[in-house]
């Protein structure tokens, strides 16, 4: 395990003073497990002697009293252990999130897909399990083990060995087994279950075509094939898996036969009494079952490890190269709200290489070529926006369209030259850039709140007016109404709006944050082809009457009414600039 | 929730195979068990008589050999799970493989993805359930009321505690279920959208940069962690109840045993062997119950899973009758003859109705373009003629009647290219010679010369086609359309938007190639928005929403 994954995984460890509790509660419900069993033994093997019933009273009330504490010491245990590893989720979020922002988003492959990002998401919140399910457990269990044995000690040595061999030969070899079925199914499970999915994946997709075509056949011969070899790799791991688990259901048995054995030459010199015999006999049925914790911490800290593995990498601690980093003493910006000449000379961009294989080395998120959001290279741009231009960048994908659009809100660093107003952008605070250029994505992230919510963040002094007045300049304004006005929701990640209510939406809050200089990143991308020319009119419209540069990125053909100026994006270069071809119309 | 969907007994044969198996060593469990529990009980009442090691030693064979059968049984058992969890889902995804087809274009409350997750992850959580869950519900079937009758056996009062005690303890947590449900289900709805706030503000990430929003989110992600624990803490507080319910009523009915076995001990009214066996035997009857508790989770997602593989699989059934129902009205009107006869056509998506009254004829030779806005049905004509959605009226090919209930030939007449390019991983020859693999490849090349592809055709694609762009794609779909119907020597060509986009000249280019294919005696359709192909046409239909 490399070493930023170690720092993670100590760091989602809660200071010892917020775990005792738990730690005490598991120690006292384990504790309590074993002594009520050492009492019903004694109560039962001294009762057999009928001596008056006086000197069971004490028993008696122990049996009780233990049976009570076992189970509200666990529920006790259960809270505080889950009250503990809540809180520490808190402090885990906050730095995962504060070492993710001077890299954020360029630099971090794992949120720009979505199963990725909720693949991301809950590895981070996986890393609360570690005192949850590893630690609290596996402290209280190995406290109250060694107290167990000692205790036998004290009575006859020979069982406590007989018993500690058992313990450590049974969960030896349970800890040992798991390792390697589950280094077996991270070779071959992971690898077949991604497979697998990939191929039902694409199945289910392009069933319409299949069908069609009469080639659903050989999908689903594949699908079979490719799901026997999984369930063969399914069933070798759980028969590996089972060896530890029929370890540990043995420990029990045999450390009874083992201390019965040490124990019955102690009773039959007399050196110990009959009761005493029989709690020796029978406690370590009670002591495996606390045993059973520690395989269970070890493979819950094992599936932690692996996330806080794939968190650590997914977010390296310094800035890869490429991510724009802090100036020292960042130059002032130019003011005003007047956009601002816009000069780019010899401009070359790449995006950083992020670390998408420790992502998805489980295999279960089929890595998609292309569709990472991963754009081209810039090798070369020059290029000069006046101010209040509308200007189309044209190319076909891979040309490098989006890299430019993160150069130019500095998502990405460059090399060369880019000035606003004279201004060499590398010299400003990022911040400071994305004030006054802004850019809506070409898949905005619309928040799971209401329409206001979503919009208020660009301008949180803005009116309900303003908010319909901005509506309204992007062709929203009734869609809004009809839904109930500000306060519709959008739903989870915008599932409540189309792709091109999306990115109204998105422009409207652009719109709001009044950005001397707008970038539209192929705004039809998600839009019904029969829709995207009014959508372009209104977004373009709406965007140059604020008085804004406005800078659109399309692969598609626009309409020329709706641009000043076209240059084409080819291989990461800017070609020749030249009026709009007249042929589209 | 019911512990195991009956469908799934009814329909799968795995499923009952593994209950029968499970069954088997429930009751090797519970001899040996048994069999522990007299050996220890046999062992420690003899040496506390003053018996002598080497007659102890059967005992102490037949302890350690009970242990170790035991184990072994526990082996066994996550053998059989798996086995079993395998088997049932290679049974239930060919079945819903299967069903699907008859349902190309997808189920109305099934979308892609979901099906996809089902058919994957979702199935999988079958693994837990057969590991996990249902071995312990078989154990409580099988091994609890053994356990019962021999602690009966060898004390009645005992045994008659754990027959009260037992039922006692579902009732109390059905009840403590019951009296929680309402505050549990409030709290659960604020608890889905607090749990969402972190993925919010990560997923948000590049948005809250591009709006100088991000610096501040750090105390927000706090706070939201922090609302988060109260809320989930004052849930856990009430969940964790039921767990203790059953904890506490299993280790105070192992007290209330043990103290009064004690107190008969101490009056001589039964043996010390009787009592060390009811001892050991007491914790076993509440051992499975309490692993159906902790493995929970397992059923429930188990559950979930084989409900919705089902659901899905009903509704796939239930869309098959209805689309069969609806194709056995088509073609009363006997009208045989070469070329493509529309007649009152109605198309229904569900219970909607997207298209109706719509009539075409077209003889070979013909290209006909349908326009119309986006919804008027353009799509859906296609969708029905191909038999993927229900179609009601005359509509027939060359004399065979088309639609749902059609024979499975009548589509080899047609090559379709839809919206969506739809491409999958592979080669570009693989994806446009998709269907007919073994047709001459100077086709091929026919095809994509007619479609515009001019990348190479040995061009490895990715999942779903990435790697081309959006016009290369759309090139590549309909060359694999145009190389169906030339090496099915095909009647009608179908093609949906198939220059949604691309710029003028190769559109002007398709038309060229569209022409060409009608000239050679085909009939061909293709819906567009784009004047300039449409003119392109013989014949323009519009389609317009008043027709619905």
């Amino acid at each position: 395990m490399s070493d930023p994954a170690r720092a993670m995984l100590r760091r989602s460890i809660p200071s010892p003073r917020r775990l005792a509790p738990a730690v005490l509660f598991g120690i006292g419900s384990a504790g309590s497990t074993i002594v009520l069993l050492a009492c019903s033994a004694w109560l039962i093997a001294r009762a057999a002697e009928q001596p008056p019933v006086l000197y069971l009273s004490v028993a008696i009330v122990g049996v009780r009293a233990f049976a009570l504490g076992r189970s509200v010491f666990r529920y006790l245990e259960r809270l505080t252990g889950h009250d503990a590893s809540f809180r520490q989720l808190a402090t885990i979020r906050a730095n995962v999130y504060e070492r993710m922002l001077p890299i954020a988003p360029d630099g971090i492959a794992a949120t720009r897909r979505g199963e990725l990002l909720d693949r991301f998401v809950s590895d981070v919140d996986e890393l609360q399990n570690v005192p949850l399910r590893a630690v609290q457990p596996l402290v209280s269990a190995v406290i109250v083990l060694v107290a167990a044995v000692v205790g036998i000690w004290l009575i006859a040595p020979q069982s406590a060995v007989a018993v500690l061999v058992c313990l450590v030969v049974g969960i030896g070899a349970a800890l040992l087994v798991q390792q390697r079925a589950v280094a077996r199914a991270e070779r071959t499970t992971a690898p077949l279950r991604g497979e697998l999915q990939a191929a039902i994946v694409e199945h289910v997709q392009a069933l319409d075509v299949l069908v069609a075509f009469d080639a659903s056949g050989t999908g689903r011969r594949r699908i079979d094939e490719v799901g026997t070899r999984y369930a063969r790799a399914t069933r070798a791991r759980a028969a590996a898996t089972g060896v530890a688990a029929a370890a540990m259901s043995a420990i029990g048995g045999f450390a009874v036969a083992a201390s019965l054995a040490a124990a019955a030459p102690l009773l039959q010199g007399g050196r110990i009494d009959g009761p005493t015999f029989a709690v020796l006999c029978l406690v370590p049925l009670a002591i495996a079952e606390v045993a059973t914790a520690v395989p269970l911490a070890a493979s819950a800290l094992r599936l932690a490890r692996a996330s806080a593995a794939r968190v650590a990498g997914a977010v390296p601690d310094t800035v890869p190269d490429g991510i724009p980093v802090m100036p020292t003493s960042p130059a002032t910006p130019p003011r005003g709200d007047a956009p601002p000449m816009i000069e780019l000379r010899g401009v070359r961009a790449s995006w950083p290489v992020v670390a998408t294989a420790a992502v998805d080395e489980s295999g279960a998120a089929p890595t998609a070529g292309a569709d990472d959001g991963r754009g081209a290279a810039l090798t070369r741009v020059d290029l000069a926006i006046a101010p209040g231009e509308r200007l189309l960048v044209r190319g076909g994908s891979g040309a490098g369209k989006t890299t430019l659009a993160h150069v130019l809100v500095r998502f990405l660093d460059y090399a060369g030259s880019y000035r606003l107003d004279g201004i060499e952008a590398s010299t400003l605070d990022p911040a400071d850039v994305r004030g006054i250029v802004g850019l809506v994505e070409q898949r905005p992230w619309l928040f799971d709140e209401d329409v206001r919510q979503n919009l208020i963040f660009a301008r949180d002094t803005a009116s309900d007016d303003e908010l319909l007045e901005v509506l309204d300049r992007v062709g929203l304004r009734d869609w809004v109404e009809e839904r109930g006005g500000l306060g519709a929701k959008v739903g989870e990640r915008g599932a409540l709006v189309s792709g091109g209510q999306a990115q109204r939406l998105s422009l409207a809050r652009a719109m709001l944050a009044r950005f001397p200089v707008l970038v539209l990143d192929e705004p039809t991308a998600s839009v019904d082809p029969a829709r995207a020319d009014a959508l372009l009119r209104d977004l373009t419209d709406a965007a140059s009457r604020s008085g804004s540069s406005v800078v659109l990125i399309s692969h598609a053909p626009v309409d020329p009414a709706l641009v000043d100026r076209v240059v084409t994006i080819v291989d990461g270069r800017v070609g020749e600039e030249h009026p709009y071809p007249s042929t589209t119309s | 929730m019911k512990p195991l969907d009956p469908r799934l007994l009814r329909r799968s044969r795995a499923a009952r195979g593994f209950l029968a198996a499970g069954g088997a060593l429930a009751l090797v469990q519970s001899a040996a068990i048994v069999a522990f529990a007299w050996a220890l009980a046999s062992l420690v009442t003899g040496f506390i008589d003053g018996m002598q090691m080497a007659d102890g030693m059967p005992f102490l064979v037949l302890l350690v050999a009970a242990a170790s059968v035991r184990a072994v049984a526990a082996w066994l058992w996550d053998v059989v799970g798996s086995a079993g969890a395998t088997r049932v889902k290679a049974e239930l995804r060919s079945e819903l493989l299967a069903a699907l087809e008859a349902q190309p274009e997808g189920l109305p409350d099934f979308p892609t993805a979901r099906i996809a997750t089902l058919l994957g992850p979702g199935l999988d959580a079958l693994d837990a359930y057969f590991g996990q869950y249902l071995p312990q519900l078989v154990s409580t079937i099988v091994v609890t009321p053994i356990l019962i009758a021999m602690a009966w056996i060898a004390d009645p009062l005992s045994g008659l505690v754990l027959v009260i005690v037992l039922p006692l303890i579902p009732v109390f947590m059905a009840l403590i279920g019951m009296a929680t449900q309402v505050v549990q289900r409030r709290q659960w709805e604020s608890l889905a959208t607090l749990s969402r706030g972190f993925l919010e503000v990560v997923g948000g990430l590049s948005t809250l940069l591009l709006f100088r929003r991000a610096d501040r989110q750090t105390a927000r992600i706090r706070a939201v962690t922090d609302d988060y624990r109260s809320h989930t803490m004052k849930v856990l507080r009430i969940t964790f109840l039921s767990g203790f319910t059953l904890e506490f009523a299993a280790s105070l009915s192992v007290a209330l045993v043990a103290v009064s076995i004690g107190l008969r001990l101490v009056a001589g009214d039964m043996t010390l062997i009787a009592g060390l066996f009811v001892l050991v035997v007491a914790p076993e009857v509440f051992l499975p119950l309490r692993n159906v508790g902790a493995a929970f989770h397992a059923s429930t997602e188990g559950v979930a899973a084989s409900v919705d593989a089902f659901d899905l699989l009903d509704a796939a059934e239930d869309a098959n009758r209805a689309s069969v129902r609806a194709g056995a009205h088509a073609g009363a009107a006997a009208d045989a003859g070469a070329g493509l006869h529309l007649r009152g056509i109605r198309v229904l998506r569900g219970d909607r109705v997207v298209l109706d009254g719509f009539d075409l004829e077209a003889e070979r030779g013909d290209l006909v373009a349908v326009t119309g806005e986006s919804g008027s049905g353009k799509s859906s004509l296609f969708a029905a003629l191909l038999g993927f959605t229900s179609i009601e009226g005359d509509a027939r090919l060359d004399g065979s009647v088309l639609g749902a209930g059609a024979d499975v030939g009548t589509r080899s007449k047609m090559a379709w290219s839809g919206q969506a390019p739809t491409l999958l991983a592979g080669t570009i020859a693989s994806n446009v010679r998709l269907g007919d693999e073994d047709a001459d490849p100077a086709l091929c090349t026919r095809a994509c010369r007619l479609a515009g592809v001019e990348l190479d055709v040995g061009l490895r694609l990715g999942p779903g086609g990435s790697g081309l762009s959006g016009g290369q794609a759309q090139r590549v779909a309909t060359a694999r359309a145009m190389h169906r119907l030339l090496a099915r020597d095909a009647r009608l060509l179908l093609l949906d938007e198939p220059t949604s986009a691309q710029d003028a000249a190769r559109e002007s280019a398709l038309g060229d190639a569209l022409v060409e294919l009608a000239s050679e005696g085909r009939i061909v359709i293709v819906s567009t928005h784009r004047a300039a192909l449409a003119t392109r046409a013989d014949r323009i239909i519009e389609l317009d929403p008043a027709h619905v």
